[in-house]
């Protein structure tokens, strides 16, 4: 940093920069050269056909002027990262981070502390040495207003982080009780509630895919990766054209060939899915201030994101198939979505997962952000049978009996089979969908069960609801049953055909708890 | 914590208010005629077009797409017909309440819905004003939680007044975006 921050007596002062424009640390520059050579190379993955084809024709490969090309373009591109730099000022003054950036598009942001909802601390791999850090500042409005300090040092980002959500939890305490003063400013109040192993992130790994961390990562190593495959398979007896080109092969020979392919590629997947898993969620910890989570997780490059805990908006359990086979259970802490970019799950500031958790965890876990909540112990009431008279006898049954009879007609036998096989198993997962969907209340929360061969479960504090929807058709009036539809800041939760009574008394009462608490829901 | 205005009286589940009892207004009459005036116009200016090309000497059309004409006219009129008795049938029944927590909007033909908005949990509010509406001198109430977009709270079909009365109701609600 050109101008050091000056530690000062008061810790609200600690942060500020004072009225000067500050420069980030000399580091940052190799920040923006991988930014930008990450960008070119996005670029390139378009460009490079172009340039393989006119290359083919003009014979460029082996003219000695291409390598003095490629060395411009790399000067360039490191450069590119020094005038990043050069442009880019930064000050925290009187609660508010401003950052000016950008070398033709100049962009000046300015954030007041209270409108920050997130603080998401990264240290990519090559800061982790020298300690720095890459603060992210999150709004709860659009990405645009998204502001990045690209490279402090990392006592200073947690400086910043501290600061930023005290500031945030004073402001709302002064409103509701000018009284208390907080004194809570030291990190002894941080304690660790979860942490996950590598065998817990093994298993995350096989019954998640996570596939495409490594897959998207590795894009520009595909063509060599295709041919070391290629190479490795023909070595372990694998002819690709003798199997498809030659009409030698038996069809027992090409059954167990396409099974032992099938085999490998399974078992590839699966590896490089577990390796995702780890990559993302190695060391994870998630730990709990007074009134945030911070969860933090990396191998090579560390991420720590912190959440304010008063604006959960809806937890969710998830279990797949898999999951539930194994008693895993992937735990979601969602907050305000709307506005922002949707964003990869792993990574997202505003939906916290703490990954393949056992079931057993799942209740101490909830009942930090939820006390006091039953999301396995309380009872649900199942769905109204009308849900299926709905779906199977207005939708599947009779568009299936249709297609079928035109079929027959037909006498396109093949299709036949086809569709009937189809329409038994839509009907048998509509009836598991209809068998898990369920919902269930008490004092201070509402609980939606559901899933098909997984289960899902939902909780959610009644007075956080943003909007109550009832729908319910002419039908579904005569058979006395209603559909609610709970608007929340994360998004919306669906409990389709409820008995019509319970569907009133549910919306009412969520009206009530949200209008008579008079509290926010952030 | 101010002690004045606090109450904290049991509420018996029976006697929570009830957002089916609240008696509902019709939206104007206008939007039902202004939908239906549209809905006509639209089918008169593409059947023009479909019949001046066809008819036109200028330019030659290969003699399928001729042979088209009448089923595509057909197809338009099918069209306009179901979206005339739509909104004829369900126009009517598009209706709003004002509870001095709330604002309901109730809609929908065949799926009805009845949809409640709590004013502490509103964050904005925009008056909009389309050619048609204004032609028409109608206004649509658009109510911004923080749900979302897709799930903005409209009432449309309001008189310009009304619109404006029912925004500064909004305004003035002392629980306006709670905090």
């Amino acid at each position: 940093m050109e101008h050091s921050v000056s530690p000062s007596t008061n810790p609200s002062k600690q942060v500020e920069t004072g009225g000067d424009w500050q420069r980030l640390a000399p580091i940052s520059i190799l920040y923006f050269t991988v930014g930008n050579i990450k960008q070119f190379a996005q670029f390139l993955i378009y460009v490079i056909p172009a340039l393989a084809i006119s290359s083919n024709i003009f014979e460029m490969h082996n003219a000695s002027y291409l390598i003095a090309i490629g060395t411009g373009i790399l000067a360039t591109v490191s450069f590119s990262g020094l005038i990043s730099y050069f442009f880019y000022l930064f000050r925290i003054h009187q609660q508010h981070v401003e950052v000016k950036s950008g070398v033709l598009h100049r962009r000046h942001i300015n954030l007041p502390f209270w409108r920050i909802q997130n603080v998401k601390i990264e240290q990519p791999f090559y800061y982790r040495p020298f300690n720095f850090a890459l603060v992210v500042l999150d709004t709860a409005g659009s990405s645009e207003e998204e502001a990045k300090i690209v490279a402090v040092p990392l006592p200073y980002a947690l400086m910043i982080r501290k600061q930023v959500l005290a500031d945030n939890a004073e402001a709302k305490q002064e409103e509701s009780n000018a009284a208390e003063t907080i004194r809570t400013r030291d990190d002894s109040d941080e304690q660790i509630v979860n942490r996950r192993s590598i065998h817990d992130l093994i298993v995350h790994g096989i019954t998640n895919n996570r596939v495409w961390i490594l897959l998207g990562a590795a894009a520009p190593l595909y063509d060599s990766a295709a041919t070391i495959i290629y190479n490795w398979l023909e070595s372990k007896g694998l002819k690709l054209e003798q199997l498809f080109g030659e009409e030698t092969a038996t069809w027992w020979q090409l059954g167990l060939y396409t099974l032992t392919a099938l085999l490998i590629i399974l078992a590839v997947l699966a590896s490089l899915s577990i390796g995702g898993a780890v990559l993302t969620f190695y060391g994870f910890t998630l730990s709990r201030d007074k009134r945030r989570y911070i969860r933090r997780s990396g191998l090579l490059s560390k991420q720590e994101v912190s959440m304010k805990m008063s604006r959960i908006q809806l937890v969710t359990a998830q279990q797949d198939w898999l999951d539930k086979l194994l008693g895993r259970v992937n735990l979601y802490f969602e907050q305000n979505t709307s506005g922002t970019q949707p964003q990869t799950e792993l990574m997202s500031p505003n939906k916290l997962l703490i990954p393949s958790v056992t079931v057993d965890e799942v209740h101490t876990l909830v009942n930090g952000p939820l006390p006091h909540s039953g999301i396995y112990t309380v009872s649900y009431q199942g769905v109204s049978k009308q849900f299926l008279s709905y779906w199977l006898g207005i939708w599947v049954w009779p568009i299936g009996v249709l297609l079928t009879g035109i079929t027959t007609y037909l006498q396109l036998w093949n299709e036949v089979g086809v569709l009937v096989i189809a329409i038994v198993f839509i009907t048998m997962f509509t009836l598991l969908r209809w068998w898990r969907w369920g919902y269930a209340t008490d004092e201070r929360y509402v609980y939606v069960r559901s899933g098909r061969m997984g289960l899902d479960f939902q909780c959610l504090e009644k007075y956080k609801v943003q909007q109550v929807s009832v729908v319910q058709s002419v039908f579904m009036k005569r058979k006395r049953v209603a559909s609610v539809k709970i608007i929340l800041a994360s998004g919306s939760v669906t409990i389709p055909f409820m008995f019509e009574s319970d569907a009133w008394k549910l919306a009412n009462d969520l009206l009530y708890a949200a209008e008579s608490s008079k509290k926010s829901w952030m | 914590m101010e002690m004045d205005n606090f109450s904290n009286l049991p509420v018996r589940p029976s006697e929570l208010p009830d957002v089916r009892e609240v008696a509902m207004t019709p939206v104007s009459p206008r939007y039902r005629i202004a939908n239906l005036a549209s809905v006509v116009s639209v089918f008169i200016i593409l059947c023009l077009a479909l019949t001046i090309a066809h008819l036109q000497p200028w330019v030659m059309l290969p003699q399928q797409l001729h042979k088209l004409f009448p089923y595509a006219v057909a197809v338009l009129a099918l069209i306009a017909t179901l979206l005339f008795s739509y909104h004829w049938f369900a126009d009517p029944l598009v209706r709003y309440a004002i509870r001095q927590q709330d604002l309901i909007l109730q809609k929908g033909l065949i799926f009805r819905t009845i949809t409640c908005q709590p004013i502490l949990r509103v964050q904005h509010i925009e008056i909009k004003r389309g050619p048609l509406d204004r032609l028409a001198g109608l206004a649509k109430l658009q109510v911004f939680s923080a749900g979302g977009s897709a799930y903005t709270f409209e009432i449309p079909g309001l008189s310009v007044e009304r619109a404006v009365q029912l925004r500064q109701f909004i305004l003035d609600h002392k629980d306006l975006d709670a905090r």
